[in-house]
C-alpha cells in the first residue's frame, strides 16, 4: 500500500492563497502558461514576430524613397518605432480573443474556485503580454537594423526606446481586455482592427506630419501613436524629446485608468460565470 | 407502447425502425443556417463593421499618400481614380477574414463536429456559412464604392464596364471568402486568424499597383509587384473603371485573363479544401 510521504516544505501551500508570496507565485506559473501556449502555436509565434518584419520591409520599399526625398530624413526613424507599436497592438488583439476563448471553455472559473490568488490571473496576463511585445520589439528593430536602423543617441536611450511599446502596448491591452469580457469576440477583433489601422495611417511614422492636408494636422499630431512614434523616434536618431513622452505617458496612463476598473471587473465577471 | 398494427409505412421486422432515415430537408437547412449567421450580426450591430471598413481603408490611403503620390506623378486623371480598385480588393479582404474568423470558431467550438452528427448534407453549413459571406460581402462593397465615389472616383467606362467593375469585384470577394473558411476550418485557431486581419491584406495591398504604379518601385522588386494577383486583380478593375481623361489601359481579354484566371485557381483549390475537410467524418 503507497503511503503518502512527508510533504516537503517547499512543495505545498504553507502560505494562504490571498497572501503576496502566493501572488507572486501564482503569478509566475500562470505567466508561464500564457507564454508557453504562445511559444507553442506556431501561427501566432510567426504571425507576432515575422508579419510586423514584412510590413516593416514593405513600408521601406513602398514609401521610404519618396519620404526620404520629402523631407530629407530616412524613413526608417518613423517606420520602425510605428511597427514596433502595431505588433504590440495586434498581439493585444489576439490574446483578447484568447481570454474569450478560456473563459468559454470555463478554465478562468475553474481559477476561482482553486485556491489560487485571486489577482493573479490579470498580473500574468499583463506581464505575459509584456514580454511578448518585448520580444517583438525586440525581433523588429533587429530587422530594422538590417536595414539601416541606428541607434545614434546612447545606451540609454536605447534602453529607453524599448520600453516604450511595452508601455502603449500594455495600456491598450487593459481596453481591450475591458471591451473583450463584454462584446462579442468579432465585433471586437474586427473594431480594434479597424482602429489600428486608423492610428498607423494618421500617425507621423507613417509620412511626414508635412504630408497631411492642414484640417487634419492636429489630429494626427497628437494622437496615441504619434507622440509615442515622436518619442522614440527622439529616442534612437535624436530631436525634441520632452512634449511626446509626456504626451505618451499621459495617453498610456489615462488609458490604464479609465479601462483598469472595468478590465479588473470584467475579469472578475467572467471567472465567475 | 403496445404493438398495434403499423398505420403508415410498414415498419420493418423488429420494429426497431432501423432502415428509416431522417430526410434531411436540404434547402430549409440552409436556409436555418444561413439567418443564423445573419440575423444576431444584424441585431447586435455587429454588421457595421462591414460598413465602416471601406470608409476607413479609403481614407486611410487617400488622405495620407494623395500628396505624396501626385507629387510622384502617376499619369492618372486623380489619385482617386487610380486608388479605386485597391479600396474594393481591401474590403473583399476584410470580409474574407471575418469569414476566416467565423469558420475557425465553427470548427474549434466542436459545432462542425455537432453538425456532422446531424441529418444533413455535410455542406450544407459551409455554404450558409458562405452565403452569410456573401451577403456582408456586398453591404461591404456597396459602402467602398459610394466611399470612392465620395472621394472624388467615377465610372467612365460606360454601363457594361461598370458592370464588369462590381461583378469582378464580388467575384473577388467570394474567391477570398471561400479561401478563408478553407483556411479557418483548417488552423482551427480564431486568434491566429485575428492577426491575418490587418497586416497581411496591408502587406499585399500595399506591394500591388494598387497604391502606386509599379515604375515607381524599386527595380528588384518590381517582377514581384507587377504580377502578384492584388496587382492583376487592381488593373483589371482599374480598366472597368475608366479614367475621364482616358489614360487608363483598354479593356481587352489579354488585361482580363490573369484576374479571371487567379480567382478560378483560387475558387478551385479553396472548394477542393472545402470540400475534403467537410466530406470526411470527424
Amino acid at each position: 500500500m503507497a503511503t503518502l510521504d512527508r510533504p516537503q516544505a517547499t512543495d505545498t501551500l504553507v502560505f494562504g492563497e490571498a497572501s503576496v508570496p502566493a501572488l507572486l507565485r501564482h503569478t509566475w506559473i500562470q505567466t508561464q502558461r500564457l507564454l508557453l501556449r504562445w511559444v507553442r502555436d506556431p501561427i501566432t509565434l510567426l504571425e507576432t514576430l515575422i508579419v510586423p518584419c514584412l510590413l516593416l520591409l514593405m513600408l521601406d520599399i513602398v514609401v521610404g524613397s519618396q519620404i526620404q526625398k520629402f523631407s530629407g530624413h530616412s524613413a526608417l526613424y518613423g517606420s520602425t518605432p510605428m511597427v514596433t507599436l502595431v505588433g504590440a497592438l495586434s498581439g493585444t488583439v489576439a490574446s483578447g480573443v484568447m481570454l474569450g476563448r478560456e473563459r468559454e471553455a470555463g478554465i478562468l472559473s475553474r481559477f476561482w474556485v482553486l485556491p489560487v490568488h485571486r489577482a493573479s490571473g490579470l498580473a500574468a496576463r499583463i506581464l505575459a503580454e509584456g514580454c511578448r511585445i518585448f520580444a517583438g520589439t525586440v525581433v523588429i528593430i533587429c530587422f530594422g537594423m538590417a536595414l539601416g536602423f541606428r541607434f545614434r543617441q546612447g545606451p540609454l536611450q536605447a534602453f529607453a526606446f524599448l520600453w516604450i511599446p511595452v508601455l502603449f502596448g500594455l495600456a491598450f491591452a487593459t481596453m481591450v481586455t475591458a471591451i473583450a469580457v463584454f462584446t462579442a469576440k468579432s465585433t471586437l477583433v474586427e473594431a480594434v482592427a479597424l482602429l489600428s489601422s486608423l492610428l498607423m495611417f494618421f500617425s507621423t511614422g507613417f509620412v511626414p506630419l508635412a504630408a497631411y492636408p492642414k484640417w487634419i494636422t492636429p489630429v494626427v499630431q497628437h494622437q496615441p501613436m504619434s507622440v509615442a512614434v515622436d518619442t522614440m523616434r527622439a529616442l534612437a536618431e535624436g530631436g525634441p524629446i520632452a512634449t511626446p513622452l509626456t504626451s505618451t505617458i499621459a495617453w498610456s496612463l489615462g488609458l490604464i485608468i479609465a479601462f483598469a476598473i472595468p478590465a479588473a471587473y470584467g475579469y472578475r465577471r467572467a471567472s465567475r460565470r | 407502447m403496445t404493438a398495434l398494427p403499423a398505420a403508415g409505412p410498414v415498419a420493418p421486422a423488429g420494429n426497431w425502425l432501423t432502415d428509416l432515415r431522417a430526410t434531411p430537408a436540404t434547402l430549409a437547412q440552409w436556409w436555418v443556417l444561413t439567418v443564423r449567421l445573419i440575423v444576431p450580426a444584424i441585431v447586435t450591430g455587429e454588421i457595421v463593421t462591414a460598413i465602416l471598413a471601406p470608409i476607413t481603408f479609403t481614407i486611410s490611403f487617400y488622405i495620407p499618400l494623395n500628396r505624396v503620390m501626385t507629387f510622384a506623378g502617376l499619369g492618372f486623371s486623380s489619385y482617386a481614380q487610380f486608388m479605386a480598385p485597391i479600396v474594393i480588393l481591401q474590403a473583399a479582404a476584410f470580409t474574407a477574414v471575418s469569414a476566416a474568423f467565423r469558420a475557425a470558431t465553427d470548427a474549434v467550438s466542436g459545432l462542425d463536429r455537432r453538425f456532422d452528427a446531424m441529418p444533413m448534407h455535410p455542406l450544407v453549413p459551409a455554404a450558409a456559412r458562405m452565403s452569410a459571406n456573401v451577403f456582408r460581402l456586398l453591404i461591404g462593397l456597396v459602402s467602398a464604392v459610394a466611399s470612392i465615389y465620395y472621394i472624388g472616383f467615377r465610372f467612365e467606362g460606360g454601363a457594361l464596364h461598370t458592370a464588369g467593375f462590381l461583378a469582378l469585384g464580388l467575384l473577388i470577394g467570394i474567391a477570398f471568402s471561400l479561401g478563408a473558411d478553407a483556411i479557418g476550418t483548417f488552423t482551427r485557431s480564431p486568434e491566429a486568424t485575428t492577426q491575418m486581419l490587418v497586416l497581411p491584406p496591408l502587406i499585399l495591398g500595399m506591394l500591388s499597383t494598387g497604391l502606386a504604379p509599379a515604375h515607381q518601385f524599386p527595380h528588384w522588386v518590381q517582377f514581384f509587384v507587377r504580377n502578384q494577383p492584388v496587382s492583376q486583380f487592381a488593373e483589371g478593375l482599374r480598366a472597368l473603371g475608366g479614367d475621364r481623361l482616358g489614360k487608363s489601359a483598354p479593356v481587352t481579354w489579354s488585361l482580363m485573363t490573369p484576374p479571371l484566371l487567379w480567382i478560378a485557381a483560387i475558387v478551385a483549390v479553396s472548394l477542393f479544401f472545402i470540400a475534403r475537410q467537410n466530406l470526411k467524418r470527424s
